[in-house]
């Protein structure tokens, strides 16, 4: 009995080299780079990490991340000045662009279809919403008053929740924490964790992440979500202002309400909006094993984008 | 002290599901336990040896037909004056939930009193070893359906604890797993999207569909018997091997030799020999294979489907059958004496295959009307477009997956009770780290893990 327990556990530690081996090998697990708070209460990712990030159901995905200088995923850096015309885009993973490689994101194709030597800066981080992105033009004033335009980002359904930006220290504190920092390094630890069989070990220590953001329904429950999302909005807007002449919400119409937008025209604040060219578009515009852009998506976007830049003439804007 | 702690377990484990339905097991357990008795005290008597068999044999069937099959009877009734035009409220239909394993485990202790009848074994008169051997929870649920004479002379006796056969046993649960995690699991989002959509897809997607089933419900049954098995060999005990490579069948009959071997030897031995089996006249003989394959299709469920089911193996039986090739295989496998088939050999493979894949739209599908559909899909609406999973699924993953499998199944082929025979230690260990990186690879998170022949 104590020799095949001996074996057991000699065989089972063996294997967990081996597999960790292969996980690495095969890169099966997916790169996450640091994330921290600056001095300005901005969360971002720690500057210089490059690496790999696999997505997809099947890890069928690869593509390759960089982050600069700013703590940004982007292949430049960002350098702002009065020479030159930039655009600054701000949102979430959609523009952070973890799903392609960083020198085929939606601000080199924006770049490629303006030219002109115009700089586009993606200014993405998973998880931001109109109050990270808002807070983060006010933070960041003299480089944003030196970028010519800005272009937010805006996921209706989930980025209107709060209206008041209080930086996530918390979230932070637990990725430093021991033990993820041993499931970063244990990449097998790491892989196992993001495919989910370590869910039913995280539910029994008591990690609740229940998704509270649909909890609401009904269409009173609706209209009140409305109502509440414009609110957050207009305060976000009185706390963090808002440059009309230069700042552009990216947004799709399908899933905006409707009081939103009419705020919008009403108190001269440009959208974009994608949602005609996603609707007419003849092949996927999203990825099939999420709901992120796929590259004919980013396509899309860059071109609707760029055609906006070029019928309101944007060199000469300033 | 062994049984007792056996016994809880087993009723702790059922119990974890619906604790209402232990009265039953425990019914069923008292009920066979003072039959078999009876029917052994009556020695001379062979009417109330009978009397008490037949007594056994209506309380379990009738605890299957209510539990199982008494909507399926109604619905049916109700069907039939429907077809001559009269229109009945059903309200006969009940609300009722299915014991998880009721047809298995009624099966083992129908055989228990049959084997005492047929005078094979003695009844015991330790109850709790009895239950036990009803309950025993690594097959519980889902079989093998062992025989008394197998099972209860193990549970009867002391337990000691053996070093090759704990590893055997783990071996097998290793095995089982992946079955079950890598192949049926990772194949299952496919084949329900293929079944669940067959009217939007090209006959060459609902081919792939029903082949994909073949191996998913493979993985899933085989998968779990190895496991249940391999479980119970941790606790000392063997059971009977329920799968025996069954892909690698040359005919239909060495496929039923192969496949579920536990339920076809229950029907050979308690329903086909008594009526006379193939000692019988040839009418006979097609008429009782009949009544078998009928009789296995309804055990697996209350639905027309898995009649028709029967009724297909029937067909596909009977020219076996009357040529004479029905045995012709039983003790060899597929390249008996040589490393590869001969081409002959893969031709009756490919062939049974197929037999048996066709058969399975009828398995899978949830009505005779989707039955057909899907078939007639198949023959009458031939076209071929790639197939791309909603989900995004890489099917070359799933391809290689199936040749890997058909391969490493082959070279093991010819001993089920242990999948990783190789010689080298080393050769198993690189096996053993290759087959958990598998479970890795294929893990789907999303996927409804429970096992297919938990509903029967």
């Amino acid at each position: 009995m104590k020799k095949i327990l001996l074996k057991f556990i000699v065989y089972f530690f063996l294997m967990l080299v081996c597999l960790e081996g292969l996980v690495r090998v095969l890169h099966l697990y997916t790169e996450d780079p640091p994330r921290f708070i600056d001095s300005y209460g901005v969360e971002k990712r720690v500057p210089n990490h490059t690496g790999y990030a696999v997505t997809g159901n099947r890890n069928q995905n690869y593509s390759k991340f960089s982050i600069n200088n700013s703590g940004f995923n982007s292949h430049r850096e960002f350098t702002p000045s009065k020479d030159k015309i930039e655009i600054a885009i701000i949102g979430d993973s959609f523009i952070e662009g973890f799903h392609q490689d960083f020198d085929d994101s939606l601000g080199n194709k924006i770049e490629d279809e303006l030219k002109n030597n115009i700089e586009v800066y993606e200014y993405g981080y998973a998880g931001y919403d109109m109050a990270n992105q808002m807070h983060l033009i006010h933070a960041y004033k003299e480089d944003f008053e030196k970028i010519d335009h800005i272009v937010l980002y805006l996921n209706y359904k989930s980025d209107l929740g709060r209206s008041e930006y209080t930086p996530n220290t918390g979230r932070i504190a637990m990725l430093s924490s021991l033990l993820f920092k041993l499931r970063d390094n244990i990449k097998l630890l790491s892989y196992t964790s993001k495919i989910g069989i370590l869910d039913s070990f995280k539910k029994m220590l008591g990690e609740n992440n229940k998704d509270i953001s649909n909890t609401i329904e009904g269409e009173e429950a609706q209209i009140e979500k409305e109502e509440l999302f414009l609110n957050n909005f207009k305060q976000l807007v009185k706390l963090y202002g808002f440059d009309n002449n230069k700042t552009h919400i990216l947004l799709d119409s399908r899933k905006t309400s409707a009081s939103f937008l009419n705020y919008c025209k009403e108190n001269g604040m440009s959208y974009i909006d994608f949602s005609e060219a996603f609707e007419e578009s003849d092949s996927p515009t999203t990825l099939v094993y999420d709901k992120h852009w796929n590259n004919n998506g980013r396509e899309l976007i860059a071109s609707i984008v760029s055609e906006y830049f070029i019928t309101r003439s944007l060199d000469t804007v300033h | 002290m062994q049984n007792m702690f056996v016994l809880i377990a087993s009723y702790l484990f059922y119990g974890l599901w619906d604790w209402r339905f232990l009265f039953l097991i425990f019914g069923s357990t008292v009920v066979d336990y003072f039959i078999g008795i009876a029917i052994h005290r009556e020695n001379e008597n062979k009417k109330a040896r009978k009397f008490f068999l037949w007594g056994s044999i209506l309380f379990n069937v009738s605890l299957l037909g209510f539990f199982k099959y008494y909507n399926f009877f109604a619905d049916s009734f109700l069907d039939m004056f429907q077809l001559f035009g009269y229109t009945i409220k059903s309200t006969w239909t009940l609300q009722i939930i299915l014991p998880v394993g009721i047809s298995f485990y009624t099966f083992q202790t129908m055989s228990y009193s049959l084997d005492i009848y047929y005078r094979r074994i003695k009844p015991t008169r330790d109850f709790l070893s009895f239950a036990t051997f009803v309950a025993f929870f690594p097959q519980l649920v889902a079989g093998p359906i062992e025989r008394a004479s197998n099972l209860l002379g193990q549970i009867t006796s002391k337990r000691t604890f053996n070093a090759n056969q704990t590893i055997e046993g783990i071996k097998l649960i290793l095995w089982g797993l992946f079955k079950k995690i890598v192949i049926a699991d990772s194949l299952a989002p496919i084949v329900d999207d293929i079944f669940a959509n067959y009217g939007m897809y090209p006959s060459t997607t609902l081919i792939l569909g029903v082949t994909l089933f073949s191996f998913q419900v493979y993985g899933d049954f085989s998968g779990y018997s190895d496991i249940a098995i391999g479980t119970a060999k941790l606790f000392g005990i063997e059971l009977m091997s329920n799968f025996k490579f069954p892909s690698f069948s040359r005919n239909v009959a060495e496929y039923w030799q192969r496949w579920h071997v536990s339920l076809s030897t229950w029907f050979r031995h308690y329903i086909y020999i008594p009526l006379g089996g193939s000692r019988v006249s040839k009418l006979k003989s097609i008429r009782n294979i009949c009544i078998i394959f009928l009789v296995s299709g309804f055990w697996h469920g209350a639905n027309w489907t898995f009649i028709f089911w029967g009724a297909f193996h029937a067909l596909a039986f009977i020219p076996v059958f009357l040529m004479g090739r029905n045995t012709i295989y039983k003790n060899t496998v597929i390249g008996e004496n040589s490393m590869l088939p001969s081409i002959k050999e893969v031709g009756q493979v490919l062939l049974t295959f197929g037999i048996v894949t066709f058969s399975r739209i009828f398995f899978r599908s949830k009505s005779l009307t989707d039955s057909f559909s899907f078939i007639e899909r198949i023959f009458f609406n031939f076209s071929h477009e790639p197939y791309v999973h909603p989900s995004g699924y890489r099917m070359l993953d799933f391809y290689i997956l199936i040749i890997v499998f058909i391969v490493y199944e082959y070279i093991i082929r010819k001993d089920e009770r242990n999948p990783f025979s190789f010689k080298s230690k080393y050769l198993r260990f690189f096996v053993y780290t290759l087959i958990i990186l598998a479970m890795l690879l294929f893990y789907d998170d999303g996927v409804n893990r429970s096992f297919i022949y938990f509903q029967f």
